[in-house]
């Protein structure tokens, strides 16, 4: 029996007060103890950022690696070992920014991976520059006339990119949230969870309660996940309302074979657990010779 | 008994397959053989070649000057009738006019009509290489019953249909030269039933990570390295193992970081572009000590350079890539066999100390086909280090498990995910010994010198350099490392005709280097010839840093190809004859300017 506070650490965690990250690392606690998944068996894999501090902050294994690359990490740990659970977190900089070609072939492969963007629509920890997502014409230390460039639409871009579970949460609704990560992490196949995620210090534009006037949950509009086209349509509802209405909930979901499922060299026994020595090369000389 | 034949055409002509059926063909007749290919960077439309060497002897690398070329097309006479060895022959397409090129009186003109003998046997003109192959083995009268079987295998999955046709061309080729009476004069028959393997450097670093117990291989197609990806995602379900192609480089290096973070052993291979862009993961191994094994192939740089062309430039770049200090091996193989160990070793010293290891190879032994003996393969041990095994004791709540802990050696255990009460954070932030960031002042400290420790037991694991030919009173000694070893062995062997005694050090263990082992394979070694492929004599620059040694003569090539013993030979000649006075800085560039890339630039 897993409790909540096994996920605990001791350290403090180093946000801002009031930042929504400390909601989402609550929340995916609880959806890994909801889950039962034992501390040993996960793995949180990050980029670089303010959210990518986020493994410090849980007790299972973490990978904090480069600005941008947690994805390819974290895709690497699954193949390796396709028995854990691998969880990558990140900001939309990391992902959508640096990372964003990695994000585009990952969600093509459909690896067996859940992907949580703490998406504040700013650079944080660099201190205040415009991200891919920020809103057109917020101004921020590098756009001091206003955004120009058309935010990116990560969820219109995961549905048609082959992304097989597509979610967005608001760091507001811990509650929901934690079900939209339990979700995620059931899935087979990759999960996509965009999290609004309020920036208190350097987004005075997109606040707690700038979300919490729009946010609006799909399923009290009886929204078809199965709908590719719909789910699409309501990916841009904030560009069409001019971020008046922001569905949040399960926009798309289908099952696709995984990567993995299409490895018959890890069907029974994960790469890791196989024998590394003693593997006979002799099969490949009567090409050779 | 040593014999170069040149089979060159067309991109697009079959000129690499036809050349490594002939190194089979030849190697299957008992015969130590080299296939060495030279090729632009185009698919279509530039100029490609495999020479193959043949001799009883032992040989080590490709000759400068053939004796039978088969051309294919017009451009194959004129880039190689200058090279041909004194009474050499040319065998060529009826089809080419070859009365534009002022051909040496020495050398010897056949015609085929290759066109006409395939199409004749219901072929077709994609198949002229297989009937110049056997008008080829005619030419030396090698016993066509070899090149039949080998066709019958190597077209097995074809079919019957295509496998005639192939025999039948092949056949056609080889009676058209019998009964017309060419011949060169030269009879090569199969010299023993002794079967050795045929095996580029490429394959070699393939099976010997997959023998060394490598189980995750990601890369981004890259010459000269690509071959090593094709291999093995041929080969990954045999072997139980991940070939991943990724989406870049950058990903690639990621991706082998997190399933050796995971615990699979894991592998890279690029060339120096794609090197670049792994450069700051590479670091990210340092930092979170996560092992790896980089198989950097080079060509020649900066930026994309000549890509099918080789050098050894890169020596430096993996040396000091990546910002800050940490310890890391250079590897460099200077043959098959080696390429093989070295990169099963690479593995074991990547998770023994837990950081990276790079293999250093080039376009020239990675891309060169050599008949070898069969790996010895029960010479691989694996040995895995401070790999925890099993659950670990319970923690106390809310603590991590001490991944980072400071030991005397440096190296820490290492417990993987799924490990009870092994939670940790491997990490690229600088951090104390659970993994968690730190900006201790003590703390940083401790860790940089923890992970430096490391260095006192690796240098234990790097092999002295390899001593061959004069171990006593030579009067020459050639320094190289990795695949230059080849040309100079081959030169030793040249340079004993000329009455130099000469010895050749060749270096595979490129970093760290032991002072010691350096002084002691150099003493009384007369005069220092350091034979290096790039422009600044990248590694005798190491030896001067880190064994005080100073090579008395550089000798350097960097025009795109490698040296040929004749080449260090004639240099060596050259020094002797001046009193082994003169500049220290020797440069070797191929008297020839041709180019393959651009036959229109010749008036071809």
């Amino acid at each position: 029996m897993v409790a909540i506070t096994d996920y605990n650490v001791a350290e403090k965690s180093q946000w801002c007060p009031g930042c929504g990250n400390f909601a989402i690392v609550g929340a995916l606690k609880g959806a890994l103890a909801d889950l039962q998944i034992p501390q040993h068996q996960a793995v949180i894999v990050s980029g670089i950022g303010c959210s990518s501090k986020l493994p410090h902050y849980v007790n299972t294994y973490g990978f904090e690696s480069l600005h941008g690359r947690g994805l390819p990490a974290a895709s690497g740990i699954k193949l390796a070992n396709n028995r854990l659970t691998v969880i990558d977190v990140g900001g939309d900089g990391d992902g959508y920014g640096i990372g964003s070609g990695h994000f585009l072939h990952i969600m093509r492969r459909n690896y067996d991976l859940t992907y949580i963007v703490h998406d504040n629509q700013i650079y944080g920890l660099t201190t205040g520059q415009a991200s891919p997502t920020s809103q057109l014409g917020m101004k921020t230390k590098t756009t001091p006339y206003g955004v120009v460039e058309t935010p990116f639409n990560p969820l219109s871009t995961a549905i048609n990119g082959g992304a097989t579970f597509v979610a967005r949460a608001f760091a507001g609704d811990m509650a929901h949230m934690k079900e939209m990560f339990k979700q995620a992490i059931a899935h087979r196949g990759f999960a996509l969870v965009d999290v609004f995620q309020p920036c208190v210090t350097f987004n005075k534009l997109n606040t707690y309660d700038f979300f919490t006037k729009r946010v609006y949950k799909l399923e009290t509009e009886g929204h078809d996940t199965t709908d590719r086209m719909k789910a699409i349509e309501k990916a841009y509802e904030q560009v069409k309302t001019n971020y008046e209405r922001l569905p949040i909930g399960v926009f798309f979901k289908e099952e696709r074979a995984t990567y993995e499922d299409t490895l018959p060299q890890i069907k029974e026994k994960a790469l890791v657990d196989q024998p590394l020595s003693g593997l006979d090369i002799s099969a490949v000389y009567p090409d050779m010779e | 008994m040593d014999f170069v034949f040149k089979i060159a055409g067309q991109a697009g002509a079959g000129v690499m397959i036809t050349g490594r059926m002939m190194v089979k063909c030849f190697t299957r007749g008992g015969y130590n053989v080299i296939g060495y290919p030279e090729y632009p960077s185009l698919v279509r439309g530039g100029h490609n070649t495999v020479q193959v060497r043949i001799s009883d002897k032992q040989i080590h690398s490709p000759r400068h000057d053939c004796d039978l070329v088969i051309a294919l097309n017009k451009d194959a006479i004129f880039y190689h009738m200058e090279s041909m060895a004194e009474g050499g022959m040319i065998i060529y397409d009826q089809l080419i006019d070859p009365s534009r090129f002022k051909l040496r009186p020495d050398v010897r003109m056949h015609a085929l009509p290759l066109s006409k003998l395939t199409l004749d046997v219901g072929g077709t003109e994609q198949m002229k290489n297989t009937a110049a192959l056997g008008a080829a083995l005619a030419a030396v009268d090698y016993p066509f019953g070899m090149l039949e079987t080998l066709i019958r295998e190597e077209l097995a999955r074809k079919g019957e249909e295509i496998i005639k046709v192939n025999i039948s061309a092949a056949k056609a080729g080889y009676d058209f030269v019998k009964s017309g009476g060419i011949s060169f004069g030269k009879q090569i028959k199969p010299a023993s039933d002794v079967r050795k393997t045929i095996v580029t450097g490429n394959e070699a670093i393939a099976l010997g990570a997959v023998r060394g117990g490598m189980k995750f291989y990601a890369a981004y197609p890259m010459t000269p390295a690509s071959s090593i990806l094709h291999y093995l995602i041929e080969k990954e379900r045999q072997f139980s193992i991940i070939a991943k192609q990724t989406e870049d480089e950058i990903a690639a290096m990621n991706y082998a970081i997190g399933a050796s973070f995971a615990g699979a052993r894991s592998m890279v291979g690029t060339s120096g572009g794609g090197f670049a862009l792994m450069t700051e993961a590479l670091g990210l191994a340092a930092m979170s000590e996560t092992p790896i094994v980089v198989a950097l192939v080079q060509r020649n740089g900066p930026s994309t350079g000549l890509p099918t062309w080789t050098e050894q430039g890169d020596l430096r770049m993996a040396l000091h890539a990546s910002q800050g200090d940490f310890p890391r091996v250079i590897l460099a193989p200077g043959d098959v066999q080696e390429a093989f160990f070295l990169s099963a070793k690479a593995h074991n010293l990547a998770e023994k100390y837990q950081i990276p290891v790079l293999i250093l190879s080039d376009k020239f032994l990675s891309e060169t086909v050599f008949s070898t003996e069969r790996f010895d393969q029960s010479r691989v041990k694996i040995e895995r280090g401070k790999l925890v095994k099993g659950p670990l004791p319970a923690l106390a709540p809310m603590t991590r498990w001490k991944r980072y802990a400071i030991t005397d050696d440096g190296v820490s255990e290492r417990a993987l995910p799924g490990t009870p009460n092994g939670m940790h954070v491997g990490t690229s932030y600088e951090h104390d010994e659970t993994g968690f960031s730190s900006e201790s002042f003590i703390m940083r400290a401790k860790q940089v010198d923890k992970r430096a420790a490391k260095m006192k037991k690796l240098l234990k694991e790097m092999e002295a350099p390899d001593v061959f030919g004069a171990t006593e009173g030579a009067e020459v000694t050639l320094v190289t490392w990795g695949s230059m070893k080849l040309p100079a062995l081959d030169a030793l062997a040249l340079l004993e005709t000329k009455g130099i005694r000469t010895r050749l050090v060749s270096f595979t263990h490129i970093y760290p280097l032991n002072p010691r082992a350096v002084k002691k394979a150099l003493r009384n070694s007369g005069i220092t010839v350091m034979v290096e492929n790039n422009p600044t004599a990248q590694f005798a620059g190491l030896l001067k840093e880190y064994a005080n040694v100073k090579l008395d003569f550089h000798m350097l090539k960097y025009d795109g190809r490698q040296f040929f013993a004749e080449q260090i030979t004639e240099e060596v000649v050259k020094l002797k004859e001046a009193g082994f006075k003169g500049q220290q800085r020797i440069e070797v560039i191929e008297k020839e300017d041709m180019e393959y890339y651009n036959p229109q630039r010749h008036g071809l």
